[in-house]
């Protein structure tokens, strides 16, 4: 086991290199070893995974050695990838420039076809399922613009479960990262989707219960992001997530609570307007408030019963115009009851 | 060679005014023409991979100057891309372009070119969505990680809002339109083999939309049969079935692939007759009456057209027995009345053949086939009522149920009193159906005769294969009718004989004994050893059907058959 994990080290280390200009002294025989490393590791991958207490323990050893949980990333995102590591590595040598010509005419004869491989398995033919594969999802892109219908996102949340499974340790850094780097708006989607009941199919989120937790921490723990996550996000999103996670329902329902309270009653139009523009709109509250109203028990009662205790607190008024959630209360109407 | 080089040549021109023609406009009319022509362009790439193959570098662009642009072309073309191994091909034509040791600039920069063409196949990002690739990226995953499960997304996210537009068709917002639909059953056509893409094919066949015109286009029909039916795909019955009642042709070249099945090997036994109906689904797939009536009239026409070749009559017979059990199975509430199958023909008729004969009890059989006789017979005669359809209506429906119509010779022969009339009708009607009353009366009275001599046969204490012989030719020779009216109609009187001879040899006591001895004498020609190896086969196909129990004679026609099929 030791040995293998080494190996595995070893390994994701030779993927990083890939990418980087220190190719350029590889000759065509450095390619076919690499190339050859890979395909044992892949064949010893297929064998794992009919093991499943080997791979397990592989797992937890891997994610042990916090350092060597991250030490995995520059090179293997997780263990799976192992079984596509000669097609990874390939495609990276193909991308880097600079590969010698002699070292990527080998290359390209390990693409071409008659390889030892089994045909059907080879890696020309894992390569051309790939374009395949990419042709597949631009077609299908082209045919209906609207009609991804979130599936791109819920990919994203696929892979950011799967992710952070494997990095467990590094979970937190990881996140961080992808905060500073990627466009919020997308991050902060693709986490509600990760945070949402798993879809109907079951398969698409088959690290979700471990990983899920995990992320909605993150999320608590950063006052930043939670409260961008609870402004920003359409409201059926934020109720889908908090549905499934009752320390996210309880960090919403505060939030809203002092939204409401930065809500000032405009005598003249008679309505509820925000003091400043990074305040949260009357209508924005009720509506956040009616989908909370349709979500299923306990988040549903949890959210009656804080527009309850917030207009107790207020002073329990029955006319409008004096607490925002007496208004709010009598807004909802049917949906409170 | 030279020739061969001319072809790909002339060729290479089309394909490259084909081409640009695609690739200067993207819209339904190009993307259809493209469609038509994957397959041929698939041939062409595999023919230009082999010439490649075998020149250098140099050679190529010697040769073909506009390589690059023609492999250019292809691999910024998604549908060609999509296509069955389309892709593997251009990838293997891009590799034969690479030097390993280039001497000048030109082939730097033709090395340079190649391998950022084939980057583009595989492995950049490029999916007109940025924030997949920096999110992505952000996470360690590349295009070999992420394209298999976004692909896998897409196709579950569109076949549950296909799904849910068919059960929700009357809110807008959700809806897709019908061009979408369109468009989405265009693009499905190089895909349909990939596996990821197969609940979206069987999403788009089973959609019901609430627009009364076509929305899927009839080049995913055309494709998804041919998959189909050269078994590159599976696909569960109920979306097969709603193939074939959108699109007609579709249903006709899967009636005709299963005719050519039956036809283009020389030997069909009914088991592999068996095979070929059954894998075609269609006995399931007629349960509904459309599809039956659609099939039933191809066999009907293929059987006139083949004067009622064995091998059609059989397919009928066998694709019968599999639908009534296919309805048996579906239809426990009957979803369809038995008349919108069978609306020609008497309902009691219908009634009575779709008794199984293994319902009935055995003593009774006789009864049955004397009722299904007259009430044939009151058709064909033109005493019954008139919707019944004429002689050919009558006979095409009887003779479809073979567990019936191939027993009434082996009744004749077992029966031991003088054979009833109405059996005897019904044997000549089933032999020769366009016979005139005269002709059919004067086919009885050979048969009768030759049951006499035969049941005279029976008592004797040693039977002799010349004997039998004889009384089959006695009778042939008290044939008024004159020689040359004999050529011709003499046929089906000689295969009935010779239906007579072999169930008696299989029932009489001493038949058996001298079977070999009196079919080696039958035998004369190919045409009868096939006609006798037909007869056999149908017979031991039957009993297994009514499971009779016979061991004896099973395991002499297993013998005989055995030999026969030996010497042919």
């Amino acid at each position: 086991m030791e040995s293998l994990l080494r190996q595995l080290e070893c390994f994701s280390e030779l993927l990083a290199v890939s990418r980087s200009p220190h190719v350029r002294t590889w000759e065509p025989a450095t390619v076919s070893r690499a190339l050859q490393w890979a395909r044992y590791l892949r064949h010893v991958h297929g064998r794992l995974s009919r093991h499943e207490r080997v791979r397990l323990a592989l797992r937890r050893l891997l994610k042990d050695g916090g350092a060597r949980g991250a030490a995995m990333a520059p090179g293997l995102p997780d263990l799976q990838a192992l079984g596509r590591g000669d097609l990874l590595l390939a495609l990276r040598l193909l991308d880097n420039r600079a590969l010698g010509p002699a070292a990527c005419h080998r290359l390209l004869q390990e693409l071409g076809p008659g390889g030892p491989d089994d045909p059907r398995d080879s890696l020309s033919a894992r390569a051309a399922l790939l374009a395949r594969r990419r042709s597949a999802v631009r077609l299908l892109l082209g045919a209906v613009p609207a009609a991804p219908g979130g599936c791109v996102v819920r990919t994203q949340a696929r892979l950011l479960l799967t992710r952070l499974q494997e990095a467990r340790g590094a979970a937190h850094g990881l996140l961080h990262v992808l905060w500073g780097r990627c466009p919020r708006d997308s991050l902060l989607q693709v986490t509600a989707c990760a945070l949402g009941p798993p879809p109907r199919e079951g398969h698409l989120h088959p690290d979700g219960p471990q990983a899920a937790p995990e992320l909605a921490r993150w999320l608590l723990d950063t006052p930043e992001v939670v409260e961008a996550f609870c402004r920003d996000l359409p409201a059926g999103l934020v109720t889908s997530a908090a549905c499934s996670h009752p320390a996210l329902a309880r960090a919403y329902l505060r939030l809203l609570s002092q939204w409401g309270g930065q809500l000032l009653y405009d005598l003249p139009t008679g309505v509820w307007a925000a003091a400043a523009d990074k305040h949260v709109s009357w209508q924005d509250l009720c509506g956040r408030f009616q989908s909370l109203c349709q979500a299923p028990p306990p988040l549903r009662d949890q959210a009656v019963a804080t527009l309850q205790a917030n207009k107790a607190q207020d002073g329990d008024f029955e006319v409008p115009g004096i607490s925002v959630w007496t208004d709010l209360l009598l807004a909802l109407g049917g949906a409170v009851r | 060679m030279a020739q061969d080089s001319v072809g790909l040549s002339s060729d290479y021109q089309f394909w490259i005014k084909k081409l640009s023609t695609w690739e200067q406009a993207s819209n339904l009319e190009t993307q259809q023409d493209t469609c038509r022509h994957l397959p041929q362009f698939q041939e062409f790439l595999k023919h230009m991979n082999k010439t490649l193959k075998e020149m250098d570098s140099k050679t190529i662009m010697k040769n073909f100057p506009t390589i690059g642009q023609l492999l250019a072309k292809a691999c910024w073309n998604p549908f060609i891309l999509a296509y069955d191994e389309s892709q593997k091909i251009l990838i293997w034509c891009l590799c034969c372009l690479i030097t390993k040791e280039p001497l000048n600039s030109a082939e730097s920069k033709l090395n340079f070119w190649t391998r950022g063409l084939l980057s583009h196949i595989l492995s950049t990002f490029r999916l007109d969505m940025n924030e997949v690739g920096t999110f992505t990226q952000g996470l360690g995953y590349e295009p070999a990680d992420y394209c298999p499960a976004l692909l896998n997304n897409m196709v579950s996210s569109l076949v549950s809002e296909l799904q849910e537009n068919h059960l929700n068709g009357f809110n807008t917002q959700k809806r897709m339109t019908p061009g979408h639909i369109r468009s989405l059953s265009q693009v499905c056509v190089p895909l349909i083999t990939l596996p990821d893409v197969g609940p979206l094919v069987e999403a788009l066949l089973t959609y019901r939309g609430h627009e009364p015109q076509e929305m899927l286009c009839s080049e995913f029909f055309e494709a998804v049969n041919e998959a189909v039916l050269l078994k590159k795909i599976s696909l569960p019955t109920p979306a097969i079935v709603c193939l074939w009642l959108q699109h007609l042709p579709s249903l006709e070249k899967a009636v005709l692939h299963l005719f050519e099945n039956l036809i283009s090997n020389e030997q069909n036994s009914l088991r592999r007759i068996e095979c070929f109906v059954k894998d075609s689904l269609l006995p399931e797939a007629a349960c509904h009456p459309a599809i039956f009536r659609m099939v039933d009239e191809m066999f009907r026409y293929t059987l006139l057209e083949t004067d009622g070749a064995r091998e059609i009559r059989a397919a009928i017979q066998v694709f019968t027995q599999y639908f009534l059990e296919a309805l048996e199975k579906e239809n426990k509430q009957l979803k369809f009345a038995l008349r919108t199958f069978f609306p020609y023909a008497s309902p009691s008729l219908v009634m009575m053949l779709l008794q199984h004969p293994k319902d009935t009890p055995q003593r009774l059989w006789h009864q049955s086939l004397k009722h299904m006789s007259e009430l044939l017979r009151e058709v064909v005669e033109g005493t019954a009522h008139r919707s019944y359809g004429g002689p050919f209506e009558s006979w095409f429906l009887f003779v479809r149920f073979g567990r019936w119509s191939d027993m009434v010779a082996e009744q004749l022969v077992m029966s031991e009193t003088e054979p009833p009339e109405a059996l005897l009708w019904l044997l000549a009607f089933s032999y020769s159906p366009r016979d005139g009353s005269l002709q059919r009366a004067q086919t009885m009275v050979e048969v009768r005769a030759l049951l006499g001599c035969l049941r005279k046969l029976l008592r004797s204490s040693s039977l002799l294969a010349s004997e039998v012989l004889a009384a089959a030719r006695e009778c042939r020779d008290g044939d008024p009718r004159p020689a040359d009216e004999e050529n011709r109609e003499g046929k089906p009187c000689q295969q009935l004989a010779h239906c007579l001879l072999l169930n008696f040899l299989l029932w009489a006591p001493g038949g058996h004994r001298i079977a070999r001895e009196v079919i080696t004498l039958m035998a004369q020609t190919d045409e009868i050893t096939q006609e006798i190896i037909g007869l056999l086969e149908q017979t031991i196909y039957r009993w297994d059907q009514l499971c009779v129990e016979a061991p004896e004679s099973r395991a002499l026609v297993r013998e005989l058959l055995a030999e026969l099929c030996g010497q042919a």
